[in-house]
């Protein structure tokens, strides 16, 4: 395959960056849900 | 006396729960799925181009990216007017505006990424002043610029206000940033997939770039519920400290 390192770059930083943004937002939902009561977290 | 465990045990699981939900487990294990789908065919299975070559592969996640980056500004176009409306003037559009933002600005940063490797490939050359390119970096200013409006102080509903009317006019750049290939001929390729007259991908390329545009959605989803719950929860607790604040000056005014 041609130019392999960019083209996994590519790949890698995408999915690297979500997959960062994700996991901050499930664990700052997580730290943040165990300060309220049920009643401000109506999808639970 | 069962009933004390059983409370515990219920707040427990609520607390570990955070913003998931049976859906969004769903959404997330499809995105899963998704995502290695798209690094099976665009990595391996799908064929080079004859003019690109491999470098063809960056595409399925350049025009993925894009994709839902106009997405999500545009539901955050959406979400402001509805917010804006006189009977709508609820804090969750404005909740959901500001989480479809943020993930549209990380998704338009990995678009300037992808296309500045791909542009390297095809054009020599990491960045040209194409007018495609530069509108494109002029959106993202935008709306890192409609981020900072957010975070400046005041009510959630002065927050919600002023964000909105920025929001409107910041989505008008949408149709200028995609006509930019035709308003303005410059390197930038116009459009990949299809045009009037016929389809440009075929096979096992057309279906690679299919799966992305799939993953890509079902990941926003996925962020968008998420993110949305993490800012109505952070709301939530701005008010408790308000209330809390507010309680400490009337003590004080008693005593």
């Amino acid at each position: 395959m041609e130019d392999l390192g960019f083209i996994l770059a590519t790949y890698i930083v995408t999915f690297g960056s979500v997959a960062a943004f994700a996991l901050a937002i499930v664990r700052r939902g997580r730290r943040l849900a165990a300060q309220l009561p049920a009643k401000d977290k109506p999808w639970t | 006396m069962a009933t004390p465990d059983i409370e515990t045990s219920a707040t427990a699981a609520s607390t570990r729960a955070g913003t998931g939900t049976t859906f969004t487990r769903f959404v997330g294990l499809a995105t899963i799925v998704g995502m290695i789908a798209l690094g099976v065919f665009g990595l391996l299975l799908s064929p080079a181009d004859v003019q690109q070559s491999d470098s063809v592969r960056i595409l399925y996640i350049h025009v993925g990216t894009v994709w839902i980056a106009y997405v999500a500004f545009a539901v955050t176009a959406l979400s402001s007017a509805a917010y804006l409306w006189k009977r709508t003037t609820s804090l969750t559009w404005d909740r959901l505006a500001g989480a479809s933002a943020e993930i549209g600005v990380l998704f338009m940063a990995l678009t300037l990424l992808a296309g500045s490797l791909w542009g390297r490939l095809s054009w020599g050359k990491f960045w040209v002043w194409d007018a495609r390119v530069t509108s494109t970096a002029f959106m993202f200013v935008t709306y890192v610029g409609y981020l900072a409006v957010r975070g400046l102080g005041g009510s959630h509903q002065q927050r919600a206000r002023r964000s909105a009317v920025v929001a409107l006019l910041a989505v008008l750049e949408i149709p200028l940033v995609h006509f930019s290939v035709k308003l303005w001929r410059g390197l930038h390729q116009d459009s990949s997939v299809a045009d009037r007259t016929h389809v440009n991908l075929h096979g096992l390329m057309l279906f690679s770039l299919f799966i992305s545009l799939i993953a890509f959605t079902l990941l926003y989803v996925w962020l968008l519920m998420h993110r949305q719950r993490v800012l109505a929860m952070q709301d939530a607790i701005d008010n408790t400290g308000l209330d809390y604040a507010l309680q400490q000056r009337r003590d004080e005014g008693d005593l």
